[in-house]
């Protein structure tokens, strides 16, 4: 039997390297997917838990600690040093001392000590070098860009007592999204050394450690905690890394559950176009099959070589797929990063590779082969040989009607879907929403593809009706012939399409979520500040800057320190009250602070349970009677919020100007731009520093853009495997078709007409495809929104037609470069050749 | 013979009795190199006459196969002139040949002569619509009516049975008028009776429509049907029988060795 197998491999080698290729591609997009998806994951962690890279145990003060002032003993870091299992520790710590820029305008700066242990350093260097010496220094790559400094540059800044100090720049670094680099202050790193002249006294808010290769994470905190005695939080990097995020946001947990949800797509898609090949490939092998068992062979035997191939083929071709798979998501990667956010320079490419990876690659590329070869062969060996013998090798014999059973089951899936949907609606919080809606459409889609039989030969003949020509109406019969191959062979991309519609449709929304949720963070883009107290920016200057173009709004900021008989301070904030809720929008634990009037105030809930007040009561300050309208749960803004009218109706005298000036860019704004022109109304004045959220918000923006463009990577992949599965399908129609072909040329069809009839064919099979998919697609989409949007956070419903034009487009070129080998295959046959073909 | 006496009313216009429908000239057609090569034809010379129903006769491997898929410019030759009509078709290139093929020449093949996924009456009209000509609706209407197929019509082929199947063929052949009918082994796949039934029509179609039928068989009852017989041996012409009848045929085959 191993003879005939061997045999049967070798005679049938360009059948076999199809559905090899068939199952390679499948392979290739479950391991592109996954390698690409741990990528994602990998780049979030770096991008937004930075400070938790290769962290095995961290060490911080308890939460009520006596000790915040003074931090973490400093003899802590040798001990941990010296415990077991630790390879490297670090301290953590930061001091602030005033940068003195070009201009002569000293602004407030973070300085951070250089880790010791290279693999506990939280940056990425970007040019030169660490520093080393005490009186050199690396700057954070924005802070460079926008004081304009460079490595070599002389650096000055004031420490503590004035004293003032000099450094040399050696290089810069990218800082992570963390809290400390989101807080939009200008960033240094200097030796360990240099920091101590800088900042004498030496406060630890965090120690580091990583592990010995072998000592888990559980047994080096373990460790530590026996070491340090009681009163500190020891935490892994594992914990470390989930906090870090929750801080930053919840973007990077969600976009792991997405890209999940992404493999298992993947999965099914590869299983489909591999099952679909292999469907074909069985079909045409009925005969040979029936005379192997005519000769003598038992029904086991056929099985079992049927079996053998199948998993010599998929061994074989899962093993490409997999390394072109890597390959694939190297490239992605690549073409990704040339065009990245603002961030784009520091991606580089990851390519993870987990044994759930592997476990999934080959399980796909071995088990769906096997399955997928096995049992057509068993249906055939089911039939009487010389029955299997007799019958036409065309398919078309066996187009089942789409059977009741499979119209039962695709309504019971439907009406699960559709319930799942409903629920998913009816959520308030928007993850559930998400998922659940989000889960739910995919079971709807099943149901979808479980009909396809159905409708597919349905929209093949509205498309047909359409079509005019000889070869054009044979392309449209030809694609109708075989509805469940039609249906399988579209199903690949239909899915695809679909995820794309969907995520068109969602992600320009989901989009627009995530800047508001950085807007909430950073409401200004920059604050103006005086940086003498007695000094303030003046109403003149106000003006100036709000001429300044692009500026939406510029508001005033005005501190006013009354009296009141319940508390002991009353020193409130004023606003305009048209900067409220948007420029101004302190977390509020009850009421509301926009369209707030004058003689109104939204106070700090610390400060109202001081005074005995709530929502509704009033609060007395300096002879006038406010009304609380809202409580704020944030530490800043004094008492509470006023209006500006209110502000100053408090003080004794008229305020002679403002401390800040918070000013608002237009939207889509080009930031390096404005701050150019900012500028130059800044050096005006001789006391004004413009303080910068704007550049971090691009930057944040930047990186929701490139984890976006990940998606749609992935995206891509999926539509380039289904039009490999139509470029399959139609290759192994057109051997099946051999003898059909022959006669067309034979009766006077010409080699262009046959090329263009079976161009035809794969474009209608890819339209189906994707029109279908781009009508789920958009309906999912739509449903998603409306899952998303409640009361308090609409999110308008738009259907991007620009993209999803160039999207059918884009199916219709990539169907013709599917259909050019079988094209070109099928014209070059011999006429006689083709008739003599069984 | 219960349709000849419907024919006879239609008899159209003869083929132009005398004049040659098709011929070979010193054709040379060779399969393989070295020593491995095959002449499969070795300088045949014969003519077709127009308006005749020719049978090619030859034991298996004789070349009649090759020579009748040369002479319909369904293959190519390594030396030598046919011609169809007045045009040499050795000397046209593959378009030209299609046109041919579409526009002057009609085939029924021994099986899978029907496209599956389209009803009997797409098929006959298949080869006019891919010359973009309009059927003669009439000739149409007679071709159906003489081979039975009036209500099979709108059926597939996996619902016709074999004998309908060939017969389908045979109203596609003729429903475009063409000059030559090349039939290979026509009859191959049939039982005797749907045999003889198709048989019967290339030959009422020869007699009484004037049409030329060029048909390559192994059979000698087939090939008593037709006016005269062209015997192959090693790629070269071995003889002819006129007016064959399946007694002459067998001896002359018997003579070659078959």
């Amino acid at each position: 039997m191993w003879k005939t197998i061997l045999a049967g491999l070798r005679a049938r080698t360009a059948r076999l390297v199809l559905s090899s290729i068939a199952i390679a591609l499948g392979v290739a997009f479950v391991t592109g997917t996954l390698v690409l998806g741990d990528a994602v994951g990998e780049q979030t962690r770096d991008n937004f838990a930075r400070s938790a890279r290769n962290v095995d145990a961290a060490v911080h003060l308890a939460e009520n600690s006596t000790e915040q002032e003074k931090g973490i003993p400093a003899d802590f870091l040798q001990k941990i040093r010296a415990t077991s299992g630790v390879e490297g520790a670090d301290s953590r710590e930061f001091g602030r001392a005033a940068l003195i820029g070009g201009d002569g305008k000293a602004k407030q700066a973070l300085v951070q000590p250089l880790p010791t242990t290279e693999k506990l350093r939280d940056f990425n260097l970007k040019d030169g070098r660490f520093p080393t010496g005490a009186d050199e220094i690396a700057v954070d790559s924005k802070t460079a860009q926008i004081a304009k400094l460079k490595v070599g540059d002389t650096l000055k800044l004031l420490g503590e007592g004035e004293a003032e100090h000099s450094y040399t720049i050696v290089g810069s670094y990218q800082q992570g999204a963390s809290s400390l680099s989101m807080s939009g202050s200008d960033h240094l790193i200097v030796s360990p050394e240099g920091m101590r002249t800088l900042v004498p006294e030496q406060r630890i808010y965090e120690i580091v450690a990583v592990a010995k290769s072998g000592v888990s994470q559980q047994q080096l905190v373990d460790n530590i905690t026996k070491t340090i005695g009681p009163g500190y939080q020891v935490q892994t990097g594992e914990e470390l890394t989930k906090a870090t995020l929750a801080q930053v946001g919840d973007a990077a947990s969600e976009i792991k559950t997405f890209l999940l949800a992404f493999a298992a797509i993947s999965l099914i898609v590869a299983g489909m176009v591999i099952y679909n090949t292999f469907t074909i490939l069985v079909a045409q092998r009925t005969k040979e099959l029936a005379l192997l068992r005519c000769v003598g062979a038992e029904r086991g035997q056929v099985f079992r070589s049927v079996l053998a191939e199948a998993v010599f083929m998929g061994l074989a071709a899962s093993v490409l797929g997999f390394l072109g798979g890597i390959g694939v998501s190297a490239g992605l990667q690549s073409v990704i990063s040339s065009f990245g956010g603002p961030s784009g320079g520091e991606s580089e490419i990851r390519l993870p590779i987990s044994w759930v990876t592997i476990a999934a690659a080959f399980g796909v590329g071995v088990v769906v082969t096997v399955l997928s070869a096995v049992l057509p062969a068993r249906r055939a060996t089911q039939v009487a040989p010389v029955a299997a013998l007799r019958s036409q090798p065309d398919s078309s014999d066996d187009v089942a009607r789409t059977g009741k059973i499979r119209i039962a089951v695709a309504a019971v899936i439907a009406l699960l879907g559709g319930a799942g949907v409903y629920f998913g609606l009816q959520q308030q919080r928007e993850e559930p929403a998400l998922f659940i809606t989000g889960g739910a459409t995919m079971v709807l889609l099943l149901a979808v593809l479980l009909l396809g039989p159905l409708y597919v030969p349905l929209v093949n003949r509205l498309f047909g009706k359409a079509l005019r020509g000889v070869p054009a109406k044979l392309a449209s019969a030809n694609a109708g012939r075989n509805p469940k191959r039609t249906a399988a062979t579209t199903a690949a991309l239909m899915i695809g399409v679909t995820i794309v519609a969907m995520v068109t449709v969602v992600a320009g929304s989901g989009r627009e979520t995530m800047i508001k949720k950085v807007d909430e963070r950073f409401p200004s883009d920059y604050a103006v500040s005086s940086s003498v107290y007695d000094q303030p920016l003046t109403q003149k200057f106000a003006d100036e800057l709000a001429k300044v173009r692009n500026v939406a709004l510029v508001a005033p900021e005005l501190r006013a320190f009354g009296e009141s008989t319940k508390l002991e301070y009353a020193d409130v904030t004023g606003y305009p009250s048209e900067a409220l809720g948007s420029l101004v929008r302190p977390p509020l634990s009850e009421g509301t602070i926009t369209g707030l009037k004058d003689g109104e105030i939204v106070m700090r809930d610390k400060e109202a349970q001081k005074a005995g007040v709530g929502v509704g009561s009033t609060v007395p300050i300096s002879g006038k009677d406010f009304k609380v309208v809202g409580l704020i749960k944030d530490n800043s803004y004094g008492t509470g919020i006023v209006t500006l009218a209110s502000a100053q109706s408090i003080l004794k005298e008229p305020a002679k100007g403002y401390q800040n000036l918070l000013v608002k860019l237009a939207p889509g704004t080009d930031i390096a731009q404005a701050r150019t022109d900012l500028e130059r109304v800044i050096a005006t004045s001789p006391v004004a520093v413009l303080n910068s959220a704007a550049e971090t918000k691009a930057e944040l923006n930047g990186q929701i853009d490139q984890i976006l463009l990940f998606i749609w990577a992935l995206v891509g992949l999926a539509l380039i495997i289904a039009l490999f599965g139509i470029a399959n399908t139609l290759t192994l129609s057109v051997l099946e078709r051999t003898r059909e072909s022959a006669l067309l040329r034979a009766l006077g069809l010409t080699r262009g007409q046959l090329r263009q009839m079976l161009v035809v064919e794969s474009i209608l099979m890819a339209l189906i495809g994707a029109v279908v998919g781009v009508l789920l697609g958009a309906g999912f989409g739509w449903l998603l929104v409306e899952a998303i949007s409640n009361p308090e956070f609409q999110i308008s419903f738009s259907i991007p037609f620009g993209q999803i034009g160039a999207m059918l487009g884009l199916a219709v070129v990539a169907a013709i470069i599917a259909a050019a080998l079988p094209a070109r295959r099928a014209a070059r046959n011999s006429v006689v050749a083709g008739m003599a073909e069984a | 013979m219960r349709k000849a006496h419907d024919m006879s009313a239609l008899v159209s216009e003869a083929g132009a009795v005398g004049t040659t429908a098709a011929a070979a000239h010193n054709l040379v057609k060779v399969y393989g190199k070295g020593d491995t090569a095959v002449r499969a034809l070795d300088g045949i010379n014969v003519a077709f006459q127009a308006g005749k129903f020719t049978a090619i006769m030859g034991p298996s491997g004789s070349g009649k196969s090759t020579l009748m898929h040369c002479l319909a410019g369904l293959d190519t030759v390594d030396s030598g002139a046919i011609h169809i009509g007045q045009t040499e078709i050795t000397r046209l290139n593959d378009k030209d040949l299609t046109k041919l093929r579409r526009d002057r020449v009609g085939f029924v093949f021994q099986a899978f002569n029907l496209l599956p996924t389209l009803t009997a009456e797409q098929n006959i009209l298949l080869g006019l619509e891919l010359a973009g000509r309009k059927p003669d609706k009439q000739w149409f209407d007679t071709i159906v009516t003489v081979l039975g197929l009036r209500d099979r019509l709108t059926h597939r082929p996996t619902e016709l049975s074999g004998g309908q199947q060939q017969r389908v063929a045979c109203a596609r052949a003729l429903v475009a008028r063409p000059e030559v009918i090349f039939a290979d082994e026509p009859t191959g796949n049939l039982d005797s009776r749907s045999g003889a039934e198709v048989l019967d029509f290339l030959r009422m179609s020869v007699r009484k429509l004037g049409q030329t039928v060029i048909m390559v068989t192994h059979d000698p009852v087939a090939a008593s049907y037709a006016d005269r017989v062209v015997l192959l041996a090693d790629g070269r012409l071995a003889g002819e029988i006129h007016q064959p009848t399946t007694e002459s045929v067998v001896n002359a085959l018997a003579h070659l060795g078959a």
